[in-house]
């Protein structure tokens, strides 16, 4: 598209763009810097490699103001911050995603991501720079969710031309110099570099937006699964020394063949006694409950399928009644109102026979009990969106404390 | 009644019986070619096992763990000893107490299990414990032992016995319990993925064959040296870091940093300096032993030793190559100007300018703004501005420029509100 090829890049210009970009967002600098400029006339604006290579048509740089060109500068880099080529390689094996056209949608869904909420505050919106409005999506997703949620239609006619490069949706183009080129970073560099960004970030973290606060804590710690990890909190609890597991005489140990005339105690394993206190307070949400519900049967599973080893607890401001588990799912929660789960926890710790795990299924909008109890406690806990809808109405500022040093603590959701 | 099989009935004329004829077809599944493939992982392993720590392999079943440690068993030239560590009780690693005529006379000795006295009488190998993560605490614990202390009941492992683990990652595990934090603290964690071209065209016949690296005796001191500095810069700047439990739910059963696991890390820095392998073999092998988080800041503090030194720079401008790369040349360009101000003279100053003008020279300007304004900064009343300035003057219309454009851009987004 470009008619005037003979001009030569204008590097003052670009790299003038690049400064105020730097300005504008200190800490991206790093990564800003890190970039090596390729110039290129086959690219239609500006476009990134996985390997850290910023393709540059001279053209666009001529028809761009300097404002306009520092967001393209951050848009570009915030594909390769944002890891976009990796993880569209994987939307693309997980979902079976093949050919050019789905290319371009995770391209177009990772500019999505990045344009909602990157420019504002000093840094211009491109011209032509694609918006999840623009596409009547709701904003404030990832890349992940926004590619399920359109098509290649006519909505999208105008962006087909759209090109970020391999680096925002991994597919190799052919005017990109490739690994073995020249100024590419390895793998460890660029960690690297996306390490000291989000390290710049959360140790300053006023500066930040709150997305890219959110991507800097997760770039090197991405979230896991919380089924998978309640589950194993659970097991690891259950089945510690102690718990679940003693020394015995009622039957031989298997050493006792080499060791005749003696008695050797064997390790048995009996199944342990799991108590589930479920926060059954106004704050925490039915749907909340109904998976917390599913859990407790998971877990009674994970432990061994004794349904009769569990005991539910449902917990507001007073404890009810103890439930076992076998007696159906239907496990009346009643409740509403504030919660004090110390009362479930006293009330749970009375039972007979003592359990040797506590689970806590609650939204953590409460008072802890002071002491560690004596038996190992695992804590599921909702996140709360919303801090400010605390359940002390009188004291706006009032923040619930967190759970205790003695609970293992799984963010459920 | 089948009157007919699907194999060639014998006859006399072809005496070849069908089990014959299959392991002919067998033979001819097997055999395979192997071509030269650059392969971080398995150099990863390698190196760690060169360095006598205790590797453990996470990855889901059946994508080639158990294959790995074969070719490395037969490239290392040592005989291979597979244990399925969850189907062991702990009895199996802390010995089995044998009575002998008077036990209170002589005591009671614990036996250990077979192969373990024949790894001991080798005297050399390669011991594999699989599915460790679906092994029992009791078992865990029992492992500790043998993991760190080389002991299995009275048997001491002899020097030559390299230990390597494999456990699969709790999402797969289906009944698995996860490692406890000592133990995971006495290995090198290493993430085992395949990779979808190699097993493509390890199917169709041809597997990879990785270069091994090996150690340059020459460059033995040097290589202490280096990883004494790297990490002990670290920690004497971090202290933090010296210690840190895991707290957060998904970093159980990984790696952590702990004076164990940084001392792993300087052993395995040295062997990688002295072995010349890549950084990013490094990098797999330093985030596996201290965890991501340190690992980086250790790996990063790794590059920063590799940049010019701001001193040698400042006695002599043209006396080493400023790196390529923007931000290193930014970071090598601060470092400069911060020496100046940590010792201002005159001489110092010029010198200064002068590197300033030849990074104008040799790459992007808008790099060398910040260090210049602060470089200005410092000067003294006494000093005169050096001619070499003028060859900055770009610098500044640069800089204004960009100051222009976000005067109209901050217009510009407030106008949009």
């Amino acid at each position: 598209m470009s008619t005037d090829t003979d001009s030569a890049l204008d590097l003052d210009k670009l790299f003038t763009a690049r400064l105020q970009a730097a300005r504008a967002r200190p800490y991206l600098a790093t990564a800003l810097f890190a970039l090596h400029t390729v110039e290129s006339r086959r690219v239609p604006t500006m476009a990134v490699d996985r390997h850290w290579r910023c393709y540059v048509s001279p053209s666009f740089v001529d028809r761009t103001p300097v404002e306009e060109l520092a967001g393209v500068w951050v848009h570009e880099v915030s594909h390769l911050l944002r890891d976009h080529h990796g993880r569209s390689d994987r939307v693309a094996r997980e979902r079976e995603l093949t050919g050019p056209g789905e290319r371009l949608r995770m391209n177009i869904a990772a500019d999505c991501e990045i344009n909602d909420d990157v420019f504002g505050d000093g840094l211009v919106k491109p011209e032509g720079a694609v918006e999840p409005a623009s596409l009547k999506l709701p904003t404030g997703q990832l890349m992940e969710d926004y590619l399920r949620q359109f098509q290649l239609g006519p909505r999208t006619m105008e962006l087909a031309w759209l090109d970020c490069g391999s680096g925002a949706d991994g597919l190799e183009r052919e005017w990109e110099l490739g690994p073995d080129g020249a100024h590419g970073l390895s793998e460890q560099e660029r960690d690297a570099v996306r390490f000291r960004v989000a390290q710049g970030i959360t140790g300053r973290p006023g500066s930040a937006p709150e997305g890219w606060r959110r991507w800097a804590e997760e770039a090197f710690h991405p979230p896991q699964p919380w089924r998978a990890l309640l589950g194993a909190a659970v097991r690891s609890a259950a089945s510690a020394p102690g718990a679940g597991e003693d020394y015995s005489y009622g039957r031989p140990s298997r050493r006792s063949a080499g060791v005749p005339g003696t008695v050797l105690p064997s390790l048995r394993r009996r199944p342990p006694h799991v108590s589930v206190i479920i926060d059954t307070s106004g704050s925490v949400s039915d749907a909340e409950l109904g998976s917390a519900l599913l859990e407790v049967a998971a877990i009674s599973r994970a432990v061994g399928g004794r349904r009769d080893l569990v005991t539910v607890v449902p917990c507001d401001a007073a404890a009810r009644i103890a439930h076992p588990l076998c007696r159906a799912e239907g496990i009346p929660l009643l409740g509403g109102g504030g919660t004090n789960l110390r009362a479930g926890f006293a009330k749970a710790l009375r039972s007979h026979p003592k359990p040797d795990v506590v689970v806590v299924l609650t939204d953590g909008q409460t008072p802890w009990p002071g002491s560690r109890p004596p038996c190992r406690t695992v804590v599921g806990l909702f996140p709360r969106h919303h801090p400010r809808t605390t359940w002390d109405e009188d004291d706006p500022d009032y923040v619930p404390d967190s759970p205790p040093d003695w609970a293992r603590v799984v963010q459920i959701g | 009644m089948p009157t007919r099989t699907p194999f060639a009935m014998p006859s006399d004329a072809d005496p070849l019986s069908p089990l014959d004829v299959a392991a002919d077809l067998l033979t001819m599944l097997r055999t395979t070619t192997t071509e030269p493939r650059p392969d971080i992982q398995l150099e990863a392993l390698t190196l760690a096992v060169a360095a006598d720590l205790p590797v453990l392999l996470w990855g889901e079943p059946g994508i080639g763990k158990t294959a790995a440690l074969t070719q490395l068993a037969a490239s290392l030239d040592l005989p291979l000893t597979t244990v399925i560590a969850s189907v062991h009780e702990p009895s199996d690693f802390s010995g089995l107490p044998i009575v002998g005529d008077d036990p209170a006379e002589q005591g009671v000795p614990m036996a250990p299990p077979d192969w373990a006295v024949r790894l001991v009488r080798a005297g050399r190998g390669l011991l594999f414990l699989d599915e460790l993560s679906t092994a029992p605490p009791a078992v865990q614990a029992a492992l500790l032992r043998l993991v760190l202390e080389r002991r299995i009941g009275a048997l001491q492992l002899p020097p030559d016995v390299r230990i390597v683990a494999a456990a699969n990652p709790r999402s797969s595990a289906a009944d698995g319990w996860e490692l406890s934090p000592p133990l995971a603290n006495r290995f090198v964690h290493l993430q085992w993925t395949h990779d979808h071209e190699v097993v493509v065209r390890g199917l169709g016949g041809t597997w990879p064959r990785a270069t091994l690296p090996r150690l340059a005796p020459e460059r033995l001191a040097e290589a202490v040296d280096f990883a004494r500095r790297a990490v002990c810069t670290l920690l004497a700047a971090r202290p933090k870091l010296v210690h840190q439990l895991p707290n957060s739910e998904s970093r159980r059963g990984g790696p952590w940093p702990s004076p164990r696991s940084w001392e792993m890390t300087l052993r395995l820095i040295a062997f990688a300096t002295a072995s010349g392998v890549s950084r990013d073999v490094l990098s797999l092998l330093v985030r596996g032993t201290v965890g991501d988080g340190p690992g980086l800041e250790l790996l990063a503090g790794l590059d920063r030793l590799d940049l010019p030194d701001p001193e040698v720079l400042l006695a002599d401008p043209t006396a080493e190559e400023l790196p390529q790369r923007g931000d290193l040349r930014q970071a090598v360009l601060d470092g400069v100007v911060a020496a100046v101000r940590s010792r201002p003279d005159r001489a110092r100053w010029d010198a200064a300018w002068a590197l300033l003008v030849r990074a104008l020279e040799t790459g992007a300007p808008d790099l060398v703004v910040v260090p210049a304004t602060t470089l200005a900064s410092l000067r003294r009343d006494d000093w005169d501005v050096p001619t070499a300035i003028e060859n900055l003057a770009g610098v500044v219309t640069l800089s204004r420029r960009a100051d222009e454009a976000a005067a109209r851009a901050k217009t510009a987004t407030k106008v949009r509100r």
